[in-house]
């Protein structure tokens, strides 16, 4: 390749860097404008000048109530869980060098979910009270997720398997644990039971701020881990000996990335239950609207997944209301069309 | 081996589960009390049980696990994909989604009807399935095939959860049908199920050397003379019927159809003249199994036979997954 051809291809991708602030810039604008809309609409609809002034703390007492203790809780349960399993999706898809890669198909969603209703099961009275704070039930997701996710990364390495394979493993692990939490649901207390169909199938519908802290201190300490990790996902990104010669540890990292992942997933499901696809979709978004660097491109899926939860719980208001659909009803239909067409298109790259 | 040895031997063990099946529960019901219900009736504590609750889900399982083993067998064949099975292929979700969008915008309790939507339901989901694989790698490939269907499925769960909310008149009734077992089905269905599946297991023992030569490939297949697509389509049709009739009485059962045709396969017999009767055998069986099971495993409540069937076919699948025979590439 000649100089000039360099020079040609250099030229672009400095000019892009705005254009990646810009994109970068707008994700925030559409997420700030759904979280808007998501704190106006609602059983009673606000304009936005009493919300903003109900925000502020200067309005009406029954809007402020309205907004401070129901729907700004949930809106931000939305965007952190979003924010999560985006995060989680990403980690994923570059540890594993797979598109198709996401916490719900490889099985760990469910992990975490089997974590908690063991965790129900195990420290539940006979009067269904718990025995211990439900503080540890994020814990229980967390050893549930790593348990299913080191299963997967057991199975993969043991039979160095392709990577639609793992794909595969991942999926039949999740049917597995996806059996171990219907079990413990049907011998469980009735009232807790249909409490966690629900829980089971996404929804921020009683978020409560205690909770919100919680994930936002959980994801205070694992949100910059991942863009620690950022300039390895970089490294990773090439084929397995080039890594290797960049000096980075590759079995390490991908590890690492893994119990991150299952981390942040763990942390999302245990408060706002298995919402599915979003970690598999808002990385795709990222890296075709960004590309670049991972960091750049782990910044981006955030902001995606966060607004798409948010605007998938804003749809189920909206369009189902007074019924409560899980949010992740409204994920999967968005997120499943779109694993066929890249499971099609990664099909026809292979032949 | 005699030929028909395994036959015989499923068939006693069909025999012994079905009689157990009619024993065991909360509680224990004594032979002769047993015996008495099935020959004179009566309505004491005892003749109640066995007759309206033990004989209608042994039948139902008897019935809708022939069906199922079958249907996998015939997804099996038609793909030549070992890991192709109904429940997997989003097949059964297919039938699932249609039987509740009939119930919910039409109100129809017809059986007929319900049981004809379930089928179709199960052919146009399978035929969507089969298109998607095909466009990727190939229907053969398992990886493709596999994440297809499990993929639809999982869009098809949603899509009913969305519509189920809606109506809160059926979802109850709808949500214990959608998990999927043989306790307190409608036995009623079983009248028209039971002729349907015998008639399916007759077409297919009548379709085996053209199911043995599509076992071959594309090719070889063509050149015995066997029309690859209308074969296929044939097929796709008879396992759609199984899922759609197994569905509409029993919800949604997985993995059996993923069992039994590998158990048939064990027999030692690679014809499917011998296949197609041993894995609707196999699959009585175990349904009958998985279904006794059920009643035990967190006694005294009853575990869903799904999750039994999970614990018990999931292995089987990651051991399916790992043979090197499935190809390395896909």
């Amino acid at each position: 390749m000649t100089a000039a051809s360099f020079a040609q291809r250099a030229h672009p991708v400095r000019s892009r860097i705005p254009a990646r602030v810009a994109i970068l810039v707008a994700c925030a604008t559409v997420l700030c404008a759904l979280a808007l809309a998501s704190v106006a609409l609602g059983s009673s609809g606000m304009s936005l000048q009493r919300v903003l002034s109900a925000i502020l703390g200067t309005g009406e007492r029954s809007d402020t109530i309205i907004i401070w203790s129901l729907r700004m809780p949930r809106l931000a349960m939305a965007g952190l869980s979003g924010l999560a399993l985006a995060l989680a999706g990403f980690a994923l898809q570059r540890a594993t060098r797979n598109p198709l890669a996401s916490p719900s198909v490889l099985g760990i969603v469910d992990g975490a979910a089997l974590g908690v209703v063991v965790f129900l099961f195990l420290f539940s009275n006979d009067a269904n009270a718990l025995t211990v704070s439900i503080q540890w039930q994020p814990l229980a997701a967390v050893l549930g997720a790593l348990g299913f996710a080191g299963l997967v990364i057991l199975l993969a390495a043991r039979t160095g398997a392709p990577p639609l394979r793992v794909i595969l493993y991942g999926v039949a692990l999740g049917a597995l644990a996806k059996a171990g939490v219907t079990l413990f649901i049907v011998d469980g207390p009735v009232h807790r039971a249909s409490q966690a169909a629900m829980w089971l199938a996404g929804s921020v519908y009683q978020a409560r701020w205690a909770d919100v802290q919680v994930l936002a201190i959980v994801l205070g300490v694992l949100v910059p881990l991942v863009f620690l990790l950022a300039r390895r996902m970089d490294q990773l990104q090439l084929d397995e000996l080039s890594a290797q010669a960049t000096g980075l540890p590759v079995r390490a990292t991908q590890l690492m990335l893994f119990a991150l992942a299952a981390t942040l997933t763990a942390a999302a499901v245990s408060f706002a239950g298995a919402i599915g696809f979003v970690g598999l979709v808002a990385p795709h978004a990222a890296r075709l609207m960004l590309g670049g660097r991972a960091g750049v491109q782990a910044l981006g899926a955030a902001l995606i997944g966060a607004a798409i939860v948010i605007a998938a719980d804003l749809a189920v208001r909206v369009l189902f209301a007074p019924l409560e659909v899980p949010a992740g009803a409204v994920t999967a239909v968005i997120g499943a069309p779109y694993f066929l067409f890249i499971l099609i298109r990664a099909g026809r790259v292979h032949a | 081996m005699p030929r028909y040895l395994p036959h015989a031997i499923l068939i006693a063990v069909i025999a012994l589960l079905a009689i157990i099946s009619l024993h065991v529960g909360i509680r224990f019901t004594p032979s002769a009390e047993v015996w008495r219900a099935l020959s004179q009736g009566g309505d004491d504590q005892a003749a109640l049980i066995v007759n309206t609750l033990r004989v209608p889900r042994t039948a139902v399982a008897l019935i809708v696990g022939g069906a199922l083993g079958l249907a996998g067998l015939l997804l099996q064949t038609a793909t030549r994909n070992p890991l192709a099975e109904p429940g997997l292929l989003g097949v059964n979700a297919g039938a699932g989604f249609a039987v509740v969008l009939l119930v919910v915008f039409t109100g129809t309790g017809s059986l007929s009807l319900i049981a004809l939507a379930a089928c179709l339901g199960a052919l146009l989901c399978g035929l969507l399935v089969f298109s998607l694989a095909f466009s990727a790698g190939g229907i053969s490939s398992p990886s493709y095939l596999l994440l297809a269907g499990v993929t639809i499925a999982a869009l098809l769960s949603s899509g009913i959860q969305i519509v189920i909310v809606a109506d809160e008149r059926t979802m109850e009734e709808l949500i214990f049908w959608l998990s999927g077992g043989f306790a307190d089905r409608d036995a009623e269905l079983l009248y028209l199920a039971a002729p349907v599946v015998v008639l399916v297991a007759a077409a297919c023992r009548f379709l085996a050397p053209t199911l043995d030569a599509l076992m071959t490939d594309d090719t070889t297949a063509e050149a015995l003379g066997v029309p690859v697509l209308k074969v296929r389509m044939t097929v796709l049709v008879l396992a759609a019927i199984l899922a759609g009739v197994s569905v509409s009485v029993a919800g949604p059962v997985a993995f059996i159809g993923l069992a039994a045709p590998h158990l048939a396969r064990l027999s030692g017999f690679p014809g499917h003249r011998q296949l197609v009767p041993l894995s609707l055998l196999a699959g009585s069986a175990l349904a009958l199994a998985a279904d006794i099971a059920a009643r035990f495993i967190i006694y005294p409540s009853e575990a869903p036979v799904g999750v039994l069937l999970a614990v018990v076919g999931v292995p089987m699948l990651l051991y399916l997954l790992q043979r090197k025979r499935l190809g390395a590439t896909a």
